[in-house]
This record gives structure tokens, sequence and C-alpha cells, in this order.
């Protein structure tokens, strides 16, 4: 391999995305890590009031993690290996829940719940640890059924049906090849998962009164003592959390080739499984689609009528209001579009210097680039805003973007730095399945770095990309932490509308809001499938 | 190979549509902000009762008022509003038919301790013209870290000076009682033989164990007013308050993350009773006929919901029209009208049903000592409960 420092252009593109990840990934996090100093550390960590929360975060993150993953798995497997019936159905349903706010999910089963216990005239309790757990399963569970359904979908079916072939039973080939080539892809998704379920804010704060967890404990000690200094050291704690995470997802990938895609074609079919799994799958994936659907349906009924449950009278009144008001959908897709498309290209041209170049720092960059996905976002919003909220940025964006844009712009690259774990670790994981001797065929026979990445990897890099941006934009529609301390009046989005209208009890309203979003999400899904013809990233569990 | 290069092409094409639709809404915003007025003081020229808030039934002399000292406001101010939604658009539109020339941007934020966190976050380049809602002890905090600008309304003459800081750092416009809200369902299936409460104490009963939800004192206003009030009622007895709170925790279902929000829990039940604020109570039982009821224990707490003016805001100038404005009468029975709130101005009547300082029996409510004492009592009172 050639060393990148013979080719200017590589080093040049190379050293702008470090500059850009030293201002807006590193920059903010050390202006709010460095508040405490020493003696802040010190004094918060003697206080031992983290060690409950901390506890609390691990135990949630193990159970939610372990359920949502083994949900998502087996929703995924039913997906891509099955041949059972309503698949289109079931892909729809398993996109839903992605396209909202986590804490309307949350809001939505306490109603359900609560209905529930009014009609058997008995009680169930969501609230604490249990229904957390609940909830968060629910929740999670799509994000990593649509990581696990592309690395499966990804695995080469002539192994498997070599091993079939050659008498092995579905079980074995499932436990010998089918998981096995799945584990790179497993480790990801967990890892994934259980940091977004750590550092899960919307659900706790709705859910567990009598218990924090740490991104709940972070927000009370701002919100509630003004403790920067606490807050960021328990940010930090979440930091080492995440770091834990991300050095047993290394030790976990092991040093295996997982590489099934080579420069050989390949169209065969996977083997059928057999008719029972097919059913089983089939019950399965029905039960979760109708917990999924519950919520969605209370949703719609809140959003026409006057007040849920308790006045059933029909009524407009909540989407007339948001017609006067729709600033706040117009910001939200704007917005998330923007920094979803720039964030799926920054991580697919990061990911391939980092999986495919030697240099000296590269260890680092890869940690940068996970780390957002670790900050909860509550801390990511103010560490932009005091980052960037300075005469001197303002001096920098207000002739680029001026006075009424620089707002905006700063809510885009919050965003899009928050999700570029998302568009990273998309392509990573696409890439650790592509033989390295196609890009070194084409850079052998002279196309330099770039060309060699342009034709050939990222054209097979596609639905990687593309996973990497429906994902980073319904992420980056459906914040609320991010934005909640960078918006401005003019730059309202949806969540916060949402969230507000939840605050106020007007349920309803918040119900609309939250249609029309989802509504917004699946436009944009729909476009990018229909313009590009194939299935899109998150939509890509096909049986075939 | 060839749909995977499709694919490419699309997200530049996409990327490119929507960068346009950013350009446009940032066009759009720009172009708005170039038609509105320049917010810079018109000269001199305005006429001597310059203050915008005519119709004042404040006993304000217009001599008192020299006429270069008020220039007539223009252009857009900002606010950062801790009320409710229905209550921001309804008070500020009338806001903006009373002083022509003066447009408003609302951040709404139904939560005052992130307001103030906020303003403290933009201090090197404030953003809010004015902070309106939440308690005092908010923008007490505020005012005690220099953000704010110290302004002394003609109308607030009428307010009380217990409800106002004596600088014009803040002034208090509407008080709001904490009280209890109550599941009438619940309670009439559940409870059996337990009478509905009438004190604090009636909370400790071991039949609602499980059943009282709590707004977290940490997290929202009310439930630290709720706090400080067992203190005052206890005779500032540090010891027998929190053995209160610690009885009362054993009862607790949950600390709810805020306040309305532990009405509506309340409401679906979840709870068969929580403390909470009476305005609140009687505006969500009004809008969601829902099986709520509002009852006033004696020797309650009370909070003054406050209005300030962000020090080096954009258009300070125009910023005390709005504070001149909101301690008017019309803007004081609006208030109620929209929020079930008391208004400060005595001739100002209470909402029907509304509990007023009069006619419920309030314990010695040291805001001052409260507010000074909030990080103590709230570190105290974690480790009482075990929290």
């Amino acid at each position: 391999m050639r060393s990148i420092t013979r080719e200017p252009s590589v080093v040049f593109v190379l050293l702008i995305l470090i500059a850009l990840m030293g201002m807006f990934i590193v920059y903010p996090q050390i202006q709010v890590v460095l508040v405490p100093g020493l003696d802040g550390y010190f004094n918060f960590l003697a206080g031992e009031t983290w060690i409950k929360p901390l506890f609390n975060s691990i135990q949630i993150m193990l159970l939610s993690t372990t359920t949502a993953v083994l949900l998502g798995f087996i929703y995924a497997y039913a997906m891509v290996y099955s041949d059972m019936r309503w698949k289109p159905f079931f892909r729809i349903v398993g996109l839903l829940p992605l396209l909202s706010p986590p804490f309307v999910v949350a809001a939505a089963y306490l109603l359900i719940f609560s209905l529930a216990s009014r009609m058997l005239g008995q009680r169930i309790n969501v609230l604490g640890i249990g229904g957390l757990w609940i909830v968060q399963t629910i929740a999670f569970f799509p994000f990593a059924y649509q990581l696990i359904a592309d690395v499966l979908s990804r695995s080469d079916p002539r192994l498997e049906q070599a091993a079939r072939n050659l008498g092995a039973s579905a079980w074995n080939v499932f436990r010998t090849i089918t998981l096995p080539l799945a584990r790179p892809g497993l480790a990801a998704a967990t890892l994934t998962t259980a940091i977004y379920i750590v550092e899960d804010f919307g659900n706790p704060i709705l859910l567990l009164g009598k218990e924090t967890v740490l991104a709940t404990q972070a927000y009370s000690l701002i919100s509630g003592f003004g403790d920067f200094t606490g807050a960021a050291v328990v940010s930090t704690i979440l930091l080492a959390l995440a770091l834990a995470l991300y050095v047993a997802r290394l030790r976990l990938e092991g040093n295996k080739s997982y590489v099934t895609i080579s420069g050989k074609a390949t169209s065969i079919p996977r083997p059928p499984v057999p008719r029972a799994v097919s059913n089983a799958c089939f019950v399965a994936c029905l039960l979760l689609a109708i917990m999924i659907l519950l919520v969605y349906g209370v949703l719609i009924i809140s959003a026409f009528v006057q007040a849920f449950p308790f006045n059933m009278t029909p009524t407009w009144k909540n989407f007339e209001y948001i017609g006067e008001h729709s600033l706040p959908l117009r910001n939200t897709l704007a917005f998330g579009g923007t920094a979803a498309i720039i964030c799926a290209l920054f991580g697919l041209v990061l990911a391939f210097f980092v999986q495919r170049k030697q240099w000296f720092g590269r260890g680092v960059i890869d940690f940068i680039a996970i780390m957002p996905a670790a900050v909860p976002g509550i801390f990511w919003g103010i560490g932009y805003a005091t980052a960037f909220n300075q005469k001197w940025f303002e001096a920098i964006a207000y002739p680029l973007f001026g006075r009424e844009g620089t707002p905006g712009m700063l809510i885009i690259v919050a965003l899009l730095f928050w999700n570029i774990p998302i568009g990273y670790q998309a392509v990573m994981a696409g890439l650790q399945q592509i033989d390295r001797s196609l890009d070194e065929a084409a850079t052998s026979l002279g196309a330099s770095t770039l060309r060699g990445f342009r034709d050939i990897l990222a054209p097979m890099l596609g639905s990687a990309l593309l996973t990497g941006f429906v994902t980073a934009f319904v992420r980056a529609v459906t914040t609320l932490s991010v934005v909640i301390f960078l918006f401005t009046p003019g730059t309202t989005v949806a969540t916060i509308t949402i969230f507000q209208k939840v605050n106020d009890a007007d349920w309803g309203g918040a119900a609309a809001y939250t249609i029309l979003v989802i509504g917004m999400a699946v436009l944009v899904l729909s476009a990018v499938y229909f313009i590009s013809g194939r299935r899109a990233g998150l939509q890509k569990a096909p049986g075939g | 190979m060839s749909d995977s290069k499709s694919s490419l092409n699309l997200s530049r094409r996409e990327f490119l549509r929507l960068l346009g639709i950013t350009a446009g809404v940032t066009t759009v915003n720009a172009i708005i902000a170039a038609c509105a007025p320049a917010p810079t003081p018109a000269p001199t020229a305005a006429p001597p009762t310059a203050a915008p808030a005519a119709p004042t039934t404040a006993p304000v002399a217009p001599t008192a008022v020299p006429a270069t000292a008020v220039p007539k406001p223009t252009g857009k101010i900002s606010i950062y509003s801790a009320l409710n939604q229905t209550t921001n658009d309804q008070l500020f539109a009338a806001f903006k038919a009373a002083t022509p020339g003066v447009d408003v941007d609302v951040l709404p934020l139904a939560a005052a301790g992130e307001l103030q966190t906020r303003i403290t976050a933009e201090k090197a380049s404030p953003k809010a013209d004015i902070f309106v809602g939440g308690d005092r002890a908010f923008h007490d905090g505020l005012g005690k870290a220099g953000l704010l600008e110290a302004y002394k309304s003609p109308n607030a003459n009428a307010v009380d000076a217990a409800y106002k800081q004596p600088d014009g750092l803040w002034t208090g416009w509407y008080l709001g009682i904490f009280s209890l809200v109550l599941n009438t369902e619940r309670f009439a299936k559940e409870m059996a033989g337990v009478k509905k409460p009438t004190t604090w104490d009636d909370l400790l009963d071991a039949k609602w164990k499980g059943n009282l939800g709590y707004p977290d004192p940490v997290k929202t206003g009310g439930g630290y007013i709720f706090l400080a009030t067992q203190i005052f009622r206890f005779n500032r007895d540090e010891a027998k308050a929190m053995a209160y709170m610690k009885a009362l925790h054993a009862n607790i279902a949950q600390y709810v993350g805020s306040s309305p929000q532990t009405i509506t829990l309340t409401e679906q039940g979840q709870f068969i009773a929580a403390p909470n604020w009476a305005h609140d109570i009687l505006t969500f039982k009004a809008q969601n006929k829902s099986p709520i009821e509002l009852i006033v224990p004696e020797n309650t707490g009370f909070e003054v919901g406050a209005v300030s003016i962000v020090k080096g805001g954009p258009n300070t100038n125009a910023a005390k029209s709005f504070v001149d404005w909101i301690l008017t009468k019309p803007a004081g029975e609006l208030n109620v009208k929209l929020s079930n709130r008391v208004a400060v101005l005595k001739d100002v009547p209470p909402a029907p049903g509304a509990p007023t300082l009069d006619t419920v029996k309030m314990v010695n409510f040291d805001w001052q000592w409260a507010a000074d004492n909030k990080e103590r009592l709230l570190k105290l009172w974690q480790t009482t409960v075990g929290m």
C-alpha cells in the first residue's frame, strides 16, 4: 500500500475532515469537560451521589439492550431469512418507532397502560425500572433491527447453501455460519443500541420517578442546581461507560475475516428455513407489530379528538393550529435533511480513510468519530451553546450566514456532528465486508486513492450510505435534547413544539405534530426509495 | 452496481435540493428581518406619554416620565417564556395589538429552570430581551449573577413591594398557589373510608402508599415550593420537615419531571392525588373534562411569577414596553382568563373557583430564605429520602 503522504490531495481532504471534527466534536466537549477542574471532579466524586445513578444506568442498559437486540435480531432474521407472509407490512411497522421522538412513545404507553388498567379494573404500574425496560425495548429494538438486518442481508448465501448441501441442519447452519458472519454487525448493533439506551433521556425522565440514571442526573444537576460542574462530571462518567462499550466492541470483533463481498458474482437465493420457523417468525413479528401499532393508533385517535380519552368529540382543531404554525415542521425538514446528507457523506469519506489507510492518529480519529454517540444530547447542546454563542464565532458566521441564518446553521452543524457515528459506523460495517483486494487492484493499476474510492468502493457502499443518511435523518428530526439549548424563536423545530405540548397537557396537539413528523419522514424515505429505484438503507431487509 | 451509483447521484441531488430549502428558509427569515422596522429608537419627536401601555389604571403621572427618557419602542423583541403555549399565543398577540410597531419572537420552554440555564449560557452574547413567567427565585438568581437589566416600570407602582425586586431587576405580575389534585374516580373506587385530605399531614395515611405523585423538587419550581412550604409549616424546624418528607416518600409512587405532567398522570389515574398548582389544576379540568378535583390544603405556599429584562439583549428599549404592558389591568385580566392564575394587581378579580391569598390559610413563606437555601435544602432532602 502506498503511503498517503505521496498523495497531497488525500492528505488535504483528510486534514479538512480532522479540522472540522476538532472544531465541532472535540472543542465543544472540551469546553464542558474542562469546566469542573480537578478539584471539581474530586469533590463531586467524593460526594458519591453518582454511584446509584451509575448503577441504575448500567442495570437498565443491560436489561433494555439485551431485549432490544434480541427482538431486533428476531425481527431481522424473520425479514431476511424466513419466507413469512406480510413482509412489506412488517417492514413499514418496524420503521415507525424510528420516526417519532422516543418520549412520545413513552407518553403513549402511559396512556395505553392507564386505559388498560381502567378497563381491566386492575392497576398495571409502568412507572419505574420495569416500565422503562418495556418502553425502551420497544423504542430501541427497531434500531437494532435495522443494523442487524443490514448485516444479515449482506452475508453471502452461498456459504449457507453449501453447508445445507453438505447435510448440515438449519439450526447448525444458523449456529456455525449465520451467527458468526453476523458477529461484527451484531457487536456494532449491540454497542450502538447500548449507547442509545444509556444516553436516553426522554423515556427515563417520563417513567423513572424515584430513581435516576446518569442522563437524567446530569439534567437535574443543571436545571435544579445550575450545577454545570456536577453535570460535566456525570457526563464524563457516561463517556467512560461508552468507552468501555467501545473497547468491548473491538474485542468482540476479533481478528477474523468476515469478508463476504469479493470480486465474484453471487446471485443464489438463501436456503429455505423450515416451515415451522417461518410460522414462528410470523407470530413473533405480528406480536411486535401490534405493540408498535397500539402506540400509533392512540396517537392518531388523540390527534383527532378534543381530549383523549376523556372527551372523544371529533375535531380538526389540532391540525388547524398546525396550519397556522407550520414553521417548526419546515425547519425540521430543512435542518434534518441537510444535516443527514452531509453526515452520510462525511461518514463515508472518514470511514474510508480509517478503514483502508494507514496513518498516524487513526485510532484517535476513530474514537472521536464514535464519541458523539456517547455524549448525552443535552450535554451536546449545552456544549454547542456555550462554545459557539461567542462574539468570535458570530464574527465568522454572521458574514457567511447572516444574523438570522446563523442559529439555523448551528443547529444543522450540531445535528450533523452528533450523528457522525451513524454515518461512520454504517459505512465501517460495510467496508469490513468488502475485500481490500478490490480497491487495491484499482490503485495497483494506477488509479489514485480518491479515484479508487470513488469508482470502486463508493458505489458498493450505496446501501451503507443510504442507511447512514436515513438513520441520521430520523435521529435529527426526532431529537429533543440536542436542540433544546440551541433553538431560537425563528429556528424552533417540531420536537420542541411536541415537548411543549406534552408539558402543557395538550396531548392532542402533540399527537398531531408527531403524526406530521412521521408523515414527513415517510415522505423522505419514499422519495429516496422512489428516486433511487432500490430499497433505502432503513428498508433494506428484504427477503430477496 | 449501476443501481448503487444512481443512489449516490441521488444523494448529491437530494443534498442540493435540501440545501436549497435551507437557503430558502434563511432567505425568508432575512427578508422578514429586512422588512421589519429597524430596532433603532425613534427620535425624541415621540410624544411625552410615549409608554405604549396606554390602557393602564395604575397611577402613572405623565409628568414623572421625562420625554427624552422614553423613546418610542420599535422593532422585534425576543421573549423567553415559561408560560404554557395557549397563554403565550394569546397574551403576546394582545401585547402586539396594544403596542403597534413592536413585534414578538417567542421562545417557549415551560421550565423556568431551563430558561434560567439558557440565559446564563448565552451571557456572552444575550439573545433574549424578556424572561417572563416562572417563580421570582429563577429571576432573582439571574439578577444576582448580574444578567438582568434594572427597570422600574411606572406601572410597577401598583405592585405590592413584597412582589418586586427593590432595584427593579424583576417584577412580579401573577401569583400561583400550591394545592392538591385528586383523581375523583380512583378515589371513590379505591379509598373507601378515607376522608379527602384537607391538610398536608393527611397524605401520610398508609392508605396513600404508592398512590401519590409529586413534581420532583429538584427539577420543578413547584416541587421545591412544596418542600420549602413544609419547612415553614414546621416553623423552620428542618428535622421535622425532613421527617415529614421521608414519611411522604414512602407513599409516593413517582417524582415527576414537570408539574403539568404530574396533573396529566393524575388525570390518567397513575396517581390518586398529587400536590400541584391550583391554577393548572383548574385549567386542565376545564380543558380536558377529566375526573379531577382541586383541593387547597391549609398552610400551603405560593409562587410569585415574575418578568425581567435580560441585560444586553437585542432590543432593551422595546423590552421595557413589554414590562409596562404586562403590568396593566387588561394584561392581568387576560392572564387570569387564560391560565386561572391570580394577578398581583388588586383590581383584577380572580378566576371563578380559584383560591387567592385572602381565601386560603398560607404558611409564612419567606421566599428569599427559600431561594438562598435552595441548594442546601434540596441536597438535604436527597440525602433524607435516599435519592
